[in-house]
């Protein structure tokens, strides 16, 4: 059958007009991305060099690897507000267990493994007892940095961390630096994980319909779980790697990665499905933040102006978002 | 002294709910409103009272043009609409509910109780004075029927001429359906014309001055009540002349193969069925007026919710907890009504919703990978089954018609290589279809029942009961009544089954 021959009186006469406006919108975060990229290229003469560039990657690999993590939440409608603490958790556990001797697999693997803790204590707290994934992630999270304090007393960790380790936040691979790499290798999987499996679908179904998907017999309950696990071991990958870049562990460092984290995903949200975050839409919203703050930094601007800005860009991403489709996170 | 409609017409994607209906309602009688479910009679209320504009077609009160742009405006012009489903704030007093919106306030606007209860209980007294309703407790807790009074007087305490009653009964329980009855009759004298719109037809016919019957979106004839009979009505509701005998006659008997499903005392949610069969190449139809439970049965033969006792043989096999999954994994398809709440994703296309019973089937071999090439060729093939009608399978589901969302809300469970199912329960198939894509999900029922799958219909649509099903039985307040055999369908048997009355 050729679907595409039907009579248009058939079907819903404003489908293609709606079309237009979708166009526009989905390219017009790129379009802005671009506009910025140049307008901080022609103005602030240390931004377009090749060593700013490589430090705009640097800097937003950490981001791009929570966005992604946060992007499977988003997707399946659950709202993981502890990854910042996540961040700091294995920024400082990892550390620690690598000056007290443990070999580097081993404490990366501990790390990974604290990290899948969290989510499952999350994804319990959710699709066990029923509280709303904002309020209890905001919980374990309040939990979390607790827990990092008392751990550190508060203090950086430092002196004694192994180069292979350093190196992974700091080295430099063919002349990019490895963190690019652990970048692009986590924003593939998470790319391919969502757009490519079954069980990537799930958790986008979980998302838009759960009732619809459960009575097509997804196990409702486990998906939304992955989703909040695939968000804390994202995050746990972030705060290993970012405790290299430091080359200290800190109670506090992860911290910004919550806000950025979610405006990563909101700008994402404004491109390529607008309204669904998107493993694409969440790297350019990354790259939009740490260009913004690459730039800004440059010029010398303060960064409680920075954080202005950044909440600025958050309501007209959300905005766009919300008046243009049926946003609806809780 | 009425509300005339002239020409009304009310077009749908793919469907025309209303056809140039013309009709009066008077301001001193009740005019009953029946026909079939999808003849068009809650569309038709809903741009009485003003919360649908027709695509074509005037509206006169007291002959002068009004045009109704919304709920609150046809409010302002004397017509009030009580829905169906109940309007009323759970937690909050009669009293409350009844000057929701408009309550008397003290110098400092701050809610004068002692004032909103006087006021209250003065409406309540001006209209129904011999009703005694407790004004002050919470509405969920009083009876559903003091409840849709509560509801009444709140519509009537504006300047109202024409009040809409859409199933007011529908969820009373008999004892309770007579005062409100004597209420309905009440209003008249006083006034106010009365628009009812019920099921029940005996209740119609007691109640109303003049009946109008709609079939199809057309408006068939207007009565005075008491020069026709129920059974007339049933004719003039269902046409059953010449059409619905030939389409008995086709009715091929298909050969029933082994027993798939055995249920024995079963108890589910505060519904009972005791003894039910059903064998390959079947379709059992149920039936029931709004409440009756059989919707809820249907559902919960596939989720298990609220199931409380019973024995479930699945092919001779005992399931002992059912759910959605363990159900799908014993070849069981529910296709659920209100298809953009429970089996439709609005905001994807029409390819990923098809692929979401069966994503594997769209998969490289086992790995869980999916192949968009073979996710397009399936969904193609789906599509081209159905007939569902789209720009491509990229179109999101949200832009198409009713119709073709059913038909991919079904198609959803046939992807890929379309097994067998060793039954399909089926939940109002073709609930706001157009007549055309009624027909193809008719066919395509009765061909998978022919290619062996035992299937179950809740319907509320009899003309469809009547069409496809092989054993029809009646839910009656929550319990499943006696079978009726093919060979004993008739519309009126079916009425009468529903209302619980053995002919």
């Amino acid at each position: 059958m050729s679907a595409q021959a039907r009579p248009a009186a058939e079907i819903r006469p404003h489908a293609t007009d709606k079309g237009k406006s979708q166009w526009l919108l989905k390219y017009s975060t790129l379009i802005a991305l671009v506009i910025l990229f140049l307008g901080f290229a022609l103005t602030v003469d240390r931004f377009l060099t090749t060593s700013n560039l490589l430090n705009i990657v640097q800097q937003i690999s950490m981001l791009t690897i929570v966005g992604a993590g946060l992007t499977f939440g988003f997707g399946a409608k659950e709202m993981d507000l502890s990854v910042g603490y996540t961040v700091g958790l294995t920024g400082i556990l990892v550390p620690l267990m690598l000056i007290s001797g443990v070999p580097l697999p081993l404490a990366l693997l501990g790390g990974t493994a604290a990290g899948f803790a969290v989510g499952a204590v999350n994804s319990m707290l959710v699709t066990l007892i029923g509280i709303p994934s904002l309020i209890a992630t905001l919980a374990t999270g309040s939990i979390l940095y607790g827990l990092n304090f008392m751990t550190t007393g508060g203090r950086a960790i430092y002196g004694g961390l192994p180069d292979t380790y350093l190196w992974l936040g700091q080295g430099q691979f063919l002349g990019i630096p490895v963190l690019a790499y652990a970048m692009v290798l986590f924003v593939l999987l998470a790319w391919f994980l969502m757009e490519r499996t079954i069980f990537g679908r799930y958790i986008y179904a979980v998302g838009g319909n759960l009732k619809a998907a459960e009575l097509s017999g997804v196990n409702g309950r486990f998906y939304r779980s992955a989703a909040l696990v695939v968000c804390s071991l994202f995050a746990a990958v972030a705060g290993m790697l970012l405790a290299a870049r430091l080359g200290s562990g800190q109670p506090n460092a992860g911290e910004r990665y919550l806000l950025d984290g979610l405006a990563t995903v909101f700008i994402g949200m404004t491109m390529i499905r607008p309204g669904t975050a998107t493993v694409i839409g969440t790297f350019f919203g990354a790259l939009f933040i740490g260009v913004i703050n690459n730039g800004l930094n440059l010029i010398g601007m303060d960064t409680y102006i920075q954080s202005i800005v950044k909440g600025l860009i958050i309501l007209v991403a959300v905005a766009i978002v919300s008046r243009t489709t049926k946003l609806r996170l809780l | 002294m009425s509300v005339r409609l002239s020409g009304i017409t009310m077009q749908y994607p793919g469907t025309r709910a209303l056809d140039h209906v013309d009709a009066d309602f008077t301001f001193h009688e009740v005019h009953g409103l029946i026909g079939e479910n999808g003849a068009g009679k809650t569309t038709l209320v809903s741009i009485l009272g003003g919360s649908k504009q027709p695509t074509e077609g005037t509206l006169y009160i007291n002959d002068a043009k009004a045009e109704l742009t919304s709920a609150g405006d046809a409010l302002r012009k004397g017509i009030a609409h009580v829905s169906q489903e109940g309007s009323l704030v759970a937690s909050l007093s009669g009293a409350q509910n009844i000057l929701l919106g408009d309550e008397p306030r003290n110098r400092l606007g701050i809610i004068d109780k002692r004032r909103l209860e006087k006021r209250a209980a003065d409406l309540m007294a001006h209209w129904f004075p011999d009703v005694s309703i407790n004004l002050s407790e919470p509405v969920e807790y009083l009876p559903m029927a003091d409840q849709k009074v509560i509801e009444i007087v709140r519509a009537l305490r504006g300047d109202i001429k024409l009040l809409i009653l859409d199933e007011p009964t529908a969820t009373l329980p008999a004892r309770e359906k007579e005062n409100l009855w004597r209420i309905i009759r009440s209003l008249p004298k006083r006034g106010v014309g009365v628009v009812l719109i019920s099921h029940f037809l005996s209740e119609v016919k007691a109640l109303s001055d003049r009946i109008t019957v709609l079939r199809d979106g057309r408006h068939i004839t207007t009565l005075p009540a008491p020069e026709v009979t129920e059974a007339q009505l049933v004719d003039l509701m269902l046409q059953r002349s010449g059409q619905a005998t030939s389409q008995q006659a086709i009715h091929e008997q298909r050969p029933f193969g082994p027993v798939v499903l055995q249920l024995s005392s079963w108890k589910v949610g505060g519904v009972e069925v005791d003894g039910l069969i059903l064998r390959e190449g079947e379709i059992l139809g149920l039936i029931g007026l709004t409440g009756a439970g059989h919707f809820g049965f249907a559902r919960s033969l596939y989720t298990g919710e609220g199931f409380i006792s019973g024995t479930t043989l699945f092919r001779g096999k005992s399931v002992p907890n059912l759910s959605a999954r363990i159900m799908k994994a014993n070849g069981v398809a529910f296709i659920p009504d209100q298809r953009m709440e429970n089996s439709l994703i609005g905001d994807w296309d029409v390819r990923e919703n098809l692929a979401m019973v069966h994503p594997a089937r769209g998969a490289l071999g086992k790995t869980g990978i999916l192949s968009p090439v073979r996710e397009e060729t399936h969904a193609r093939n789906a599509m081209s089954l159905f007939n569902v009608k789209a720009h491509s399978s990229a179109q999101k589901i949200r832009d198409l018609s009713g119709g073709n969302k059913q038909k991919v809300s079904i198609g959803k469970w046939l992807y890929g290589t379309p097994d067998r199912y060793n039954l399909m329960i089926f939940v109002e198939p073709t609930e706001g279809v157009d007549i055309g894509a009624k027909r193809e999900i008719h066919r395509h029922l009765k061909r998978m029942a022919s290619e062996g799958a035992a299937i179950i219909v809740a319907s509320s649509d009899l003309m469809e009961i009547a069409e496809i099903s092989d054993r029809v039985i009646p839910f009656v307040s929550s319990r499943a009544g006696p079978e009726i055999e093919r060979a004993a369908f008739s519309e009126s048997r079916f009425i009468a089954a529903m209302a619980g009355v053995t002919l």
